[in-house]
């Protein structure tokens, strides 16, 4: 947490949609500055990028070329901008110990100031993390000057109980930054894009919670990413239009903390949660 | 079941153009190289990246050899012209037959055909060179997963924008770019031997293959799933044969592992690195 100034109420979130290149991380880092730009002169306190947004996000064993410290240099441009603005952006991030982390990024007053690593790898169809990344072990809130946000690296926000979670003790918002991939079917969203946005849409009515979703766009190794970053408030009504499915984009949608508290006294669903019926579930199934 | 899913074509042709310019992008390359054959596979491919990139970087080219039907020469003009890039004509019919005379495989339909195919390959590879430029491909989904195409032939290309797409949505495709009618309503053929036609050759319709193939292979039905949900049996078996005999053609190439780091087993790495 930055100290000194107080925690605005009222600010403006930027979902930078941005479409990366693997294996081409200096390409990846202008992409990001160019974003960062746009959301500062717009006036954001806060931009999100999308899952391995400086890496890119179809590496398989390029992970081992792309994994970054935090004292790696391509950081520093980033680190130097977030003294205008609050940044999360996703990486490989190398452990100390061994092994790469699937991590969102906190950066704030020139420093990081939280990591979430991806909980949830997705390993079947054309995913194939699990080979790649050691998973997170914990989902904890990262706060800065704004607040206190659950972030959610794709995968994690598929499994709901994580929205559950992250609503005891309540967040501020939750974050998902993804890197959807998409087909094409009859809509004319991509279908990846339309599966987010029920995702989205369910998580911020269930835990009465804002939703702030960064997804990213455009094609890797020949695979599409569905865009259609969006934003919902706590009710679940749309703070923004959805960002397109193809094209890079800055989308700009409000954050009011008044508003998310209003929400919570009207609708108490997150404070009825009867973790009693966990508690049976989970011991029913042995875990 | 019956019918392939429905596609938004508008979005499918979006996305596809997205592909193409970001491949390119990505390659560092200046266009794309593609050979029009005068049908609708090549014509739309070559829609689509005159779409991405714009007409001034993409080279088509005429590749007829001693057996092409002279009407596709014209057909493929008459795409070129309403794409607004010239056609550069090159007549591989004397190379083809002073090759296959080397080889001794004149007399053989099919092993000309391939030779033939391999050679288009050949002169689109060797024109992308000092563009520099990438080999634009034109096979779509439903001749992959059949097989019908030549190995390192018409299958050999730098990137394959409908290799994606059932052939089914490639007629939906070029109706919806509004291609030259003639070029949408002539039957499929790889035009390597006089009145060949892909029908004739595969003894059915795409529009008949293709929910056969998306129903095996997108939804999982087996033979007794597809039986009981009514499709025709000898197409059915005809349609499967071909899906698992020629299925060594989707991966062309198997290097045999020996160690610890087997390229594109071990290692498997972004295709265009930052230097």
């Amino acid at each position: 947490m930055s100290t000194g100034t107080p925690v605005p109420d009222d600010f403006l979130v930027a979902l930078a949609q941005i479409a990366t290149r693997p294996g081409q991380p200096r390409y990846n880092l202008q992409r990001h500055l160019h974003a960062i730009s746009q959301a500062r002169a717009a006036g954001a306190k806060l931009v999100i990028f999308p899952e391995l947004s400086l890496s890119g996000y179809l590496l398989n064993h390029g992970v081992g070329e792309a994994a970054l410290a935090f004292d790696d240099p391509l950081l520093e441009p980033i680190l130097a901008a977030s003294r205008e603005l609050t940044i999360l952006i996703g990486l490989p991030l190398l452990e100390p110990g061994g092994g790469i982390s699937n991590a969102a990024v906190l950066c704030e007053g020139g420093r990081v100031c939280g990591v979430h690593r991806k909980l949830y790898l997705p390993t079947y169809g054309m995913f194939d993390e699990g080979r790649f990344f050691v998973a997170g072990r914990r989902l904890e809130p990262l706060s800065c000057a704004l607040g206190t946000f659950g972030v959610l690296i794709c995968e994690d926000a598929w499994h709901l109980s994580s929205s559950v979670f992250l609503s005891h003790p309540p967040v501020d918002a939750v974050v998902v930054m993804a890197g959807g991939p998409s087909e094409v079917e009859e809509g004319a969203v991509p279908a990846g894009a339309r599966r987010w946005h029920w995702i989205v849409g369910a998580m911020a009515t269930t835990s009465v919670t804002p939703v702030f979703f960064a997804n990213r766009c455009g094609w890797e190794e020949g695979v599409l990413f569905g865009g259609g970053s969006w934003a919902v408030d706590a009710r679940g009504a749309s703070l923004v239009e959805p960002a397109p499915a193809c094209e890079e984009t800055v989308l700009l949608a409000p954050f009011s903390r008044p508003a998310v508290a209003w929400a919570r006294t009207l609708i108490p669903i997150p404070r009825l949660e009867r973790f009693e019926l966990w508690r049976h579930a989970l011991e029913k199934v042995g875990a | 079941m019956r019918d392939l899913p429905a596609v938004h074509l508008p979005l499918l042709a979006e996305v596809l153009q997205q592909f193409l310019a970001g491949e390119l992008a990505a390659s560092g390359l200046a266009g794309y190289v593609v050979g029009l054959s005068g049908g609708i596979d090549s014509a739309v491919s070559a829609t689509l990246a005159v779409r991405a990139v714009g007409a001034t970087r993409v080279i088509a080219m005429a590749l007829p050899g001693p057996t092409s039907d002279p009407r596709s020469l014209a057909d493929a003009e008459e795409v070129a012209s309403w794409l607004g890039v010239p056609l550069e004509l090159r007549d591989l019919s004397q190379p083809a037959a002073q090759l296959a005379a080397v080889l001794g495989c004149g007399d053989d339909r099919l092993r000309f055909g391939n030779l033939l195919a391999r050679l288009r390959m050949t002169a689109l590879f060797d024109r992308a060179r000092p563009v520099p430029a990438l080999v634009l491909g034109t096979s779509n989904k439903s001749e992959i997963l059949l097989g019908y195409s030549t190995l390192f032939g018409d299958s050999a290309a730098s990137v394959q924008p409908l290799g994606d797409v059932w052939k089914t949505q490639v007629f939906a495709l070029a109706e919806y770019l509004d291609l030259p009618q003639r070029v949408r309503s002539k039957p499929p053929t790889a035009d390597l031997w006089p009145g060949q036609t892909d029908a004739g050759e595969l003894g059915f319709d795409y529009r008949d293959a293709d929910p056969i193939l998306w129903a095996h292979h997108e939804a999982g039905l087996d033979t007794g799933q597809l039986l009981a949900a009514g499709f025709d049996p000898p197409l059915v078996r005809h349609v499967l044969a071909l899906y698992r005999r020629n299925r060594f053609k989707w991966r062309p190439t198997v290097v045999a592992r020996v160690s610890s780091s087997a390229i594109n087993i071990d290692r498997i790495l972004p295709r265009n690195p930052e230097p």
